[in-house]
């Protein structure tokens, strides 16, 4: 497993073990915390539902990961979906993970609802991941934004994500670039992250005949997905 | 007082890991990223950086060859806390400064004190 020059080969199992570990640290960590007597009431019940929430995280990252497995069978159907409402229901589902970490996650509005061609449950997946992501990343008390854009020429629609943190730094963003296009690579060549979150969206937008990419902004990042726009639009 | 800047960008970790430190007797302050870090490196000149490597926005060994550019930093002590323990050879971690180095994955949070008291001398 490793090499002759200290590195190691990543296979998804090792990549999946890593991206697991710090929901599971943050887990220990938590329990460790609970078992201190002094703790208020007030306190305990915050840390278990910071417990929770963290679980809940990791169980994300683990669904994908079999849904990424079973992708070659093709069983996933695709079908007519108002991109809007899916991002109100991912908001719905994340906001109390955001509020326990001190920020928000909110929508702005189309005036015109837009239909697009995707398998509900990979897209949804890759949004929770594009949030999941910005949580980490978003500065304490900003608001992470979700936006759909249409592009009528090419007939794409593309929901993005967009965090408000620190820059990332121009090293940092060909790597990001690289991870977006690539299969997760060498653990020791990239210590901040393996890219299997990245890995597996992007796999799944490929699924979906479509394709995730980032823009980097002074503050922060936004991360995006681009499908096809589904053609019984014109019927809204 | 013993000045402990604690480099981690999670925040439910940083408060559990500042309370401990703050327990033992230390003064704490928490930065979520490396330019946060930076800033308090200047106005708080800490004695000990603990850092984790997994930062927004830069990576935490571009803060630690930042620190190591600076003669005012260079000599400040640094405890990597880490979830990836096991992948870093320990002698290059040295050239960064790093004096010690702990398993976020398996630490009980009074190791934290232990490994500032043992950088500390």
């Amino acid at each position: 497993m490793n090499g002759g020059d200290g590195r190691y080969e990543v296979t998804p199992l090792i990549a999946a073990a890593h991206e697991l570990k710090a929901p599971l640290a943050l887990v220990r960590q938590l329990a460790l915390r609970l078992e201190d007597e002094s703790l208020t009431d007030s306190e305990r019940q915050r840390l278990l539902r910071q417990t929770i929430l963290t679980s809940e995280r990791a169980l994300r990252l683990t669904s994908d990961l079999t849904r990424s497995a079973r992708l070659d069978s093709a069983l996933f159907t695709l079908e007519p979906i108002n991109p809007e409402q899916l991002c109100r229901d991912i908001i719905s589902e994340l906001s109390p993970l955001f509020e326990a970490y001190g920020r928000s996650v909110k929508i702005k509005a189309r005036k015109h609802p837009l239909l697009l061609v995707a398998n509900r449950d990979l897209l949804r997946r890759i949004l929770l991941g594009f949030n999941d992501n910005a949580l980490h990343y978003s500065t304490p008390g900003s608001a992470v934004h979700m936006q759909v854009q249409a592009f009528k020429k090419s007939g794409i629609i593309r929901i993005g994500v967009r965090d408000y943190g620190p820059a990332l730094s121009s090293d940092m963003w060909r790597k990001l670039q690289k991870k977006l296009k690539t299969a997760p690579q060498s653990i020791h060549a990239r210590p901040e992250s393996s890219g299997l979150g990245l890995y597996i969206a992007s796999q799944f937008a490929e699924a979906m005949n479509g394709r995730i990419g980032a823009v980097r902004h002074k503050d922060g990042a936004t991360f995006y997905v681009e499908l096809q726009a589904s053609s019984q639009m014109s019927l809204l | 007082m013993t000045k402990i800047l604690l480099v981690e960008d999670d925040a439910w970790l940083a408060e559990m890991e500042a309370r401990v430190l703050k327990g033992a007797g230390y003064e704490v302050s928490i930065a979520p990223h490396a330019l946060s870090a930076i800033d308090h490196i200047d106005t708080m000149a800490p004695d000990v950086i603990i850092l984790d490597v997994l930062l927004a926005g830069s990576t935490g060994f571009a803060l630690l060859n930042e620190l190591q550019s600076h003669g005012d930093t260079k000599h400040v002590p640094v405890i990597l806390c880490t979830n990836l323990a096991e992948q870093f050879d320990s002698t290059r971690l040295h050239e960064y400064g790093v004096k010690r180095v702990v398993d976020k994955s398996t630490m009980h949070p009074q190791d934290l004190v232990v490994a500032v008291r043992a950088v500390l001398g």
